[in-house]
């Protein structure tokens, strides 16, 4: 649905009854459609993981004894029968099963194959682990500072890694960008400065759909697997790399995804399924608990980070320094981009005009669940740690902190800290909008009131993929079959809305499948926002093809993923309105405006879908969400401790969509899935900081962090 | 042990493990895999049906206490009632859709318990169901024009 949307609060849903709805909508809210828990695979056997009570131990011993004489169960299988494999993203460090040591609480350590989940939970329970306990390396900043255990003997060994034996034992990646001595001179000689420290908790991605797997090796030799992974033609190549696999015997069947938010892009549980199906000949089926994704998957790094930001006496900036220093946990495996850091991190103070930047994020080995990505990863760390600098900064100008970021942001010709230059930078249009949609909100008797704004932009890239259109056998339509999965954002629907807007024809003449890892030569996965952009590109290069076809056969298109394009970027500003009661120091939310920057939206609904999911993902991770890592633990084990907002716990959600904006593809569109849970904590800090004079540097904000801080300002 | 059931308007028989889950028997033993399993705490209601036509988490809920109770699932509840799943579907009350079917159950039984809810009262009742992806306004939405008869 093309629209142009200048304000649309008091939104309706435009596109009901109009046929541009989800096509997977009808499916979804009657039950039918089957997730991978839901499969029945003939003959399947179920799988548990008996997990590592320790974070950092030898194993003296595995005693499976009674565990393999309880009922139905086939065989209880640790690294001594599936061999030593480990698998990765990128570096290969993690077992499939733990080999010889443990490294976090969670880690697999044996796993119980039966004929059913009761019992194969059941004497999972039974199976004997004798442990000789090591020294825990509890956090980041304890693996770097030069007493600690080393956590692998060598993790530059492992395929794939990025560090060297000078950078010390215990990191993953370290990576420096810019001029160090031009920053520091920089800000030594900038008329003022803030240097400041923030941290950030470790989050689950959220997703309630726990990760499972059911993975079937036949007598020949070919592999199949049904999984919820984001990526499955990557996945194919991960498994072939991990267990000696022929990649084309490898076929991923295609599945929606129950949420995703970057959680579900490693290998996850399928080497541990296929080696399970090697040597019992039977499909074996794993789905964990929603308590072992919480305390064993990927969750978000918690990061600490080091500010330093200086300007001129005009608030013209002139200098940042950014240190960051995150929790990789026990293994780098989780994270996919070619330096294992998270962009994130490493694009700290995108959205200006800074002459001189200097950045370090290292990334260190600790003995707790590994971190992964989740939804724009290391972007709300950086964004919380550089908008609260930026308030600081204004502060110590005596400048007004809107003000300080007009004057800084980057505008049309200005290349970004990295030197790019966008097609086009409307940062100054999307904060005036999300200003002119601030209406202070009534506070309660003796609370205090604050607003405060928070400012991110992040580029849209289309991405590698792939797309076949034939005709319908069913009927005069067209099949366009896609690689990649539907993870609730509506990626199939655009494909259908697209094709049927090329094409000419009715909506209900184009039919979208998802089909398996065999029959499409490839796809990058979901992943950075590209989905919308990469398959739009996919559907207007199937479209003219399919039009000139003369010989009635398939089209088949596909995108190397190459840069080639226009380089785009999009501004998110969001405005928190607060309230905070001087008496306690609990903080009330009322408000948060998003204001966008946007090309064409597709599809209305689904375009808000994401940024007011987001901007509630963004709300929990400010002010809800820890997963209580604490002596190599997560404590926050369950969905009552770990906290996510419910419809009654969120503020009220004001979005401004400023559009008119340029896009990539055919349907002109820009990216909207990480805009909006990036910007909101430090929004909310400030807001806290204009109520209460308190200055809140660590997130979640909790009410005894301000009520402190309330005191320590008198 | 045996127990009987009246599952979505039929009666049926099954054979249940005195501490079986609900949820379980449901979605292994009858085929209902609609009612999905998030959190197995009773936290998320991901796996609301309705017994007796109030909304339990079948995480939480021993089948066996469905003895000669009438109990309700997203497929039954949608099947018989057209303007349940249409409300969902118009307002795009879904991404992931793994939440939906909770939803949908916890939106009829507000429909029969609190005929004619307001907008506060329809978002305090579905604050037992949590969404990661949308934010919650469409289904909200979705909620009210169920509620509302549109």
């Amino acid at each position: 649905m093309m629209t142009g949307i200048q304000e649309d609060k008091g939104r309706r849903v435009v596109s009901a009854g109009s046929g541009a709805g989800r096509l997977d909508a009808r499916d979804k809210a009657t039950g039918i459609t089957r997730y991978v828990a839901d499969l029945s695979v003939p003959g399947a056997l179920h799988v548990a993981v008996v997990r590592s009570p320790v974070p950092h131990a030898e194993i003296v011993s595995v005693d499976a004894g009674l565990a393999g004489r309880s009922p139905g169960v086939v065989g209880v299988f640790t690294a001594a029968d599936i061999g030593t494999p480990r698998f990765g993203r990128r570096v290969i460090d993690s077992p499939v099963l733990a080999i010889g040591k443990v490294r976090y609480v969670g880690e697999p350590v044996a796993a119980v194959v039966a004929d059913t989940r009761r019992h194969a939970e059941e004497a999972a329970a039974l199976v004997e682990v004798d442990y000789r306990e090591l020294p825990v390396v509890a956090s980041a900043e304890e693996a770097v500072g030069g007493r600690a255990a080393a956590v692998h003997d060598s993790p530059w060994d492992y395929p794939g890694a990025v560090v060297s034996r000078d950078d010390g034992p215990n990191l993953q990646s370290v990576v420096r960008l810019g001029d160090e001595a031009a920053t520091e001179d920089a800000l030594a000689s900038a008329a003022v400065m803030v240097d400041s420290l923030y941290t950030t908790a470790a989050g689950h991605q959220g997703y309630l759909e726990p990760q499972g797997c059911v993975a079937q090796v036949e007598p020949d030799g070919r592999v199949e697997v049904w999984i919820n992974n984001k990526s499955p033609y990557r996945l194919v190549t991960q498994l072939a790399t991990s267990l000696s696999l022929d990649p084309k015997r490898i076929v991923v069947h295609p599945l929606p995804i129950g949420g995703d938010f970057g959680g579900k892009g490693s290998p996850m549980a399928a080497p541990l399924c296929v080696s399970l199906s090697r040597l019992t000949g039977r499909p074996c089926r794993l789905v964990l608990r929603y308590s072992e994704d919480l305390t064993s998957t990927n969750p978000r790094h918690p990061t600490t980070m080091r500010v330093r930001i200086g300007a001129d006496e005009d608030g013209r900036l002139v200098a940042l320094r950014f240190d960051s220093l995150a929790d990789g946990g026990a293994y780098a495996a989780f994270k996919p981009t070619a330096s294992v850091n998270l962009h994130g991190l490493v694009e700290a103070g995108s959205p200006y005009r800074i002459p001189r930047r200097y950045i370090e994020s290292r990334i260190a080995y600790t003995t707790t669940v590994p971190k992964g990505h989740a939804r724009a990863p290391g972007a709300p760390q950086a964004t919380f740690a550089v908008e609260s600098a930026m308030d600081e900064l204004a502060a110590r100008l005596g400048m007004d902190p809107v003000e300080l970021r007009r004057r800084n942001v980057l505008r049309d010709g200005d290349p970004n800290p990295d030197g790019i230059v966008w097609a086009e930078a409307r940062g100054r249009q999307v904060i005036d909008a999300a200003l002119g949609a601030l209406k202070p909100k009534p506070v309660p008797p003796g609370w205090l009131y604050g607003w405060g704004l928070s400012l991110y932009d992040r580029a849209t890239a289309p991405g590698q993929t792939s797309l076949r259109l034939r005709d319908d056998s069913r009927g005069a339509g067209v099949v366009a079959e896609v690689p990649i999965p539907e993870t609730g954002t509506g990626n199939h629907t655009v494909v259908r809305e697209g094709l049927a807007r090329l094409l000419g024809v009715d909506r209900s003449e184009v039919r979208v499948v998802h089909v398996s890892t065999s029959d499409l030569p490839g796809d990058a996965g979901v992943g950075g926002s590209r989905v919308t952009a990469s398959l739009s590109e996919a559907v207007e290069r199937a479209a003219a093809a399919w039009r000139s076809r003369t010989d009635g056969q398939p089209v088949v298109v596909t995108l190397d993923g190459a840069d080639g394009g226009t380089k785009v970027t999009s501004f998110s500003v969001q405005i928190a309105q607060v309230a905070v009661d001087p008496e306690t120091g609990q903080i009330r939310v009322l408000e948060i405006i998003s204001a966008l920057d946007v090309a064409d939206v597709v599809n209305e609904a689904a375009h808000r879908m994401q940024v007011d999911g987001g901007a509630a993902m963004g709300f929990g991770f400010a002010v809800l969400e820890d997963l209580r890592i604490e002596d190599g633990q997560v404590w926050a084990g369950n969905l009552g401790d770990f906290r996510m907002p419910t419809a009654h716990d969120l503020p009220e959600l004001t979005t401004v969509l400023v559009p008119g904006g340029k896009g990539v593809g055919v349907l002109n569109v820009k990216q909207i899935g990480e805009l909006t849970n990036v910007p909101t904590a430090a929004a909310i800090a400030n807001a806290v900081a204009a109520a209460a004079g308190a200055r809140i540097r660590s997130v979640p904000l909790t009410a005894e962090a301000v009520l402190s801080a309330m005191e320590a300002s008198g | 042990m045996k127990i009987s059931l009246e599952l979505n308007g039929e009666h049926v028989h099954v054979d249940v493990e005195p501490d079986s889950l609900l949820i379980d028997v449901l979605r292994e033993q009858l085929g209902m895999t609609g009612t999905k399993e998030g959190c197995g705490v009773g936290v998320c209601g991901a796996c609301t049906v309705l017994v007796e036509g109030s909304p339990v988490s079948s995480c939480l809920y021993l089948a066996a206490m469905a003895h000669e109770r009438e109990v309700w699932t997203v497929e039954g509840l949608t099947a018989t009632d057209p303007d349940l799943a249409d409300a969902f579907v118009r307002c795009e009350g879904m991404q992931c859709g793994i939440c939906t079917p909770g939803q949908v159950v916890a939106a009829a039984a507000l429909r029969r318990q609190r005929p004619g809810a307001g907008d506060e009262e329809i978002r305090q009742w579905m604050s037992g169901n949590l969404c990661r992806c949308t934010g919650y306004g469409t289904i909200l939405e979705a909620v009210k024009r169920y509620v509302d008869g549109d």
